[in-house]
């Protein structure tokens, strides 16, 4: 039934999206703990969630959720996130978001920049886990290791923080259309033509499909 | 703040063992005695430990001539001018006092053990009961109120003094004379000198536990030198870019010839 909205195309299903905000809720909710414990004039934020003792613990805890979630949304997403040859043209072109182009490869499911975004987000979210669990409980690893899981685990939120930012402003001011696929799933279909052309094609030869 | 930075000069030469610093470190700052198990050496307890600040620690040492030899060094915080701890500390817990000496407030220490890690000494100790870390303050309410810490006052041989700076820096040096060249000077050379330095009879490698060279941690140094300030530069520099991107190539559109009804 739901497909016979017009002109509208289901693109996400609902534990998709909610695995999306698992992640993201709790990556965003560690960066920002991350961020009261980094920065002691931001003392604002320990303030806001009663003491940077809580802080820390809030931070744990959610970094578990992190670590949980990124598995499942590994499992749930590496298929579409396959690189494949067409995606080094995408890249070079820039995906057509910095100078004019006429020749972008047609996108499956995800473009080469999603694609990185999800790839970054995994290698740098294990090594922000592990170096996470390290630095809950220094005194059960060697010295060495120690010291520089806490440089690791700072590099790598580094690193999810900024992409984070591309990834916040190209999924709602940057692509408008896009951010309804992340909250009722539906997109128009001219959105499928332009972000998702292959998979909408494909979709479209299977009728049992929507 | 007024600075009248203070050293403790512990001068190994004249240890004789006797462990009156440790006892008395113990009664003045009301740490209890917890019981330990023998290893085989006259140095009790094994380890420094989150109710044991300072520690004489027993090492028996045999010299290129072949001969026998007790070193005693009386072990605790070396109170760093560049303090690997107070770099790290998210809580402001360890911060420096008005004598150079490196302070710790427990009520605000939050248990992360990141000092643990850092410190090029390996100085502070967890206790797991309050989750709170314990180290060395210098006797700090005792120099407040012109005081020598417990240790050198319970010094029978004169071994542990302390005074301003300077002058215990020309003692260090002085003595040094009087030892005829068969002494080192230990702590005004790194970590832009310690507020504890030592009189060694033999080389620092000798010695069980001492680093010949301690510095902060190249970890350290990275993680909050660049990654640090970087996290706020790159977040805010890419949303600069989005920003600008908007303004000057406006939104990804789709493509309009598609939309209305098909
Ligand atoms: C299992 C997952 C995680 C665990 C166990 C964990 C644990 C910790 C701990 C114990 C600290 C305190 C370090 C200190 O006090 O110096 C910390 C700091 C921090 N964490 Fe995590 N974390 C995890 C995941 C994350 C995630 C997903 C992010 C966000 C992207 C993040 C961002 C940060 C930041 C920004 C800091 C401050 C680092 C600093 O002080 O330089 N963490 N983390
Ligand atoms: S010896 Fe360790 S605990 Fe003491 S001031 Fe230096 S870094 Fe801090
Ligand atoms: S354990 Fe306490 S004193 Fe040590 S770095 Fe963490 S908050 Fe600071
Ligand atoms: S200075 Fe005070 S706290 Fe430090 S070892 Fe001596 S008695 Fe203990």
């Amino acid at each position: 039934m739901s497909g016979k909205i017009l002109n509208m195309v289901r693109v996400t299903d609902p534990i998709e999206r909610i695995a999306h905000w698992l992640l993201a809720g709790s990556c965003l909710f560690c960066l920002f703990t991350g961020l009261g414990l980094m920065f002691r004039s931001w003392d604002f934020i320990p303030a806001l969630l009663g003491g940077l003792y809580a802080t820390k613990w809030m931070h744990i805890f959610s970094g578990v959720v992190f670590a949980f979630t990124l598995i499942y949304a590994f499992m749930m997403w590496k298929k579409d996130c396959a690189f494949e040859p067409d995606d080094a043209k995408w890249i070079a072109q820039g995906g057509g978001y910095l100078w004019k182009t006429n020749n972008l490869p047609p996108v499956y499911k995800y473009n080469a920049g999603q694609k990185l975004f999800f790839w970054f987000v995994v290698v740098f979210g294990v090594l922000i886990v592990l170096s996470g669990l390290v630095i809950w409980n220094p005194l059960v690893f060697p010295t060495a290791v120690a010291r520089w899981s806490y440089a690791l685990h700072a590099l790598s939120a580094l690193v999810i923080g900024s992409f984070f930012v591309v990834h916040l402003y190209l999924g709602t001011i940057g692509n408008p259309g896009t951010f309804q696929a992340m909250t009722t799933g539906w997109c128009s279909k001219a959105w499928c033509e332009t972000h998702c052309p292959r998979w909408l094609a494909e979709r479209e030869k299977d009728p049992s499909e929507s | 703040m007024k600075k009248t930075e203070y050293i403790k000069l512990i001068d190994t030469t004249k240890c004789t063992a006797c462990r009156g610093c440790q006892v008395a470190c113990k009664q003045w700052n009301e740490m209890p005695a917890m019981r330990t198990r023998n290893f085989g050496s006259y140095q009790n307890p094994p380890d420094l430990q989150w109710n044991t600040w300072t520690l004489i620690r027993f090492q028996e040492h045999v010299d290129k001539n072949g001969d026998f030899k007790w070193l005693f060094r009386k072990d605790g915080c070396m109170h760093c001018t560049e303090a690997a701890c107070i770099k790290v500390c998210p809580s402001g817990a360890l911060y420096h006092t008005e004598y150079g000496t490196v302070g710790i407030n427990q009520k605000l220490c939050i248990g992360c053990k990141a000092c643990i890690s850092a410190c090029p000494f390996d100085i502070p100790r967890f206790n797991q009961q309050t989750e709170k870390i314990y180290k060395c303050d210098l006797c700090y309410d005792r120099l407040k109120d012109g005081q020598q810490p417990a240790c050198a006052l319970s010094c029978p041989t004169g071994a542990i003094t302390v005074g301003e700076r300077e002058a215990m820096i020309d003692k260090a040096y002085g003595r040094l004379d009087q030892l005829e060249g068969k002494g080192i000077v230990y702590g005004d050379k790194f970590v832009g000198g310690t507020h504890v330095m030592y009189i060694l009879s033999e080389d620092p490698a000798v010695y069980d536990k001492l680093p010949v060279k301690p510095r902060i941690p190249a970890s350290v140094i990275l993680w909050k030198n660049l990654f640090k300030p970087f996290t706020l530069i790159g977040m805010g520099a890419v949303a600069g870019m989005a920003a600008l991107h908007y303004l000057i190539k406006g939104p990804h559109e789709v493509h309009e010839n598609k939309e209305g009804d098909e």
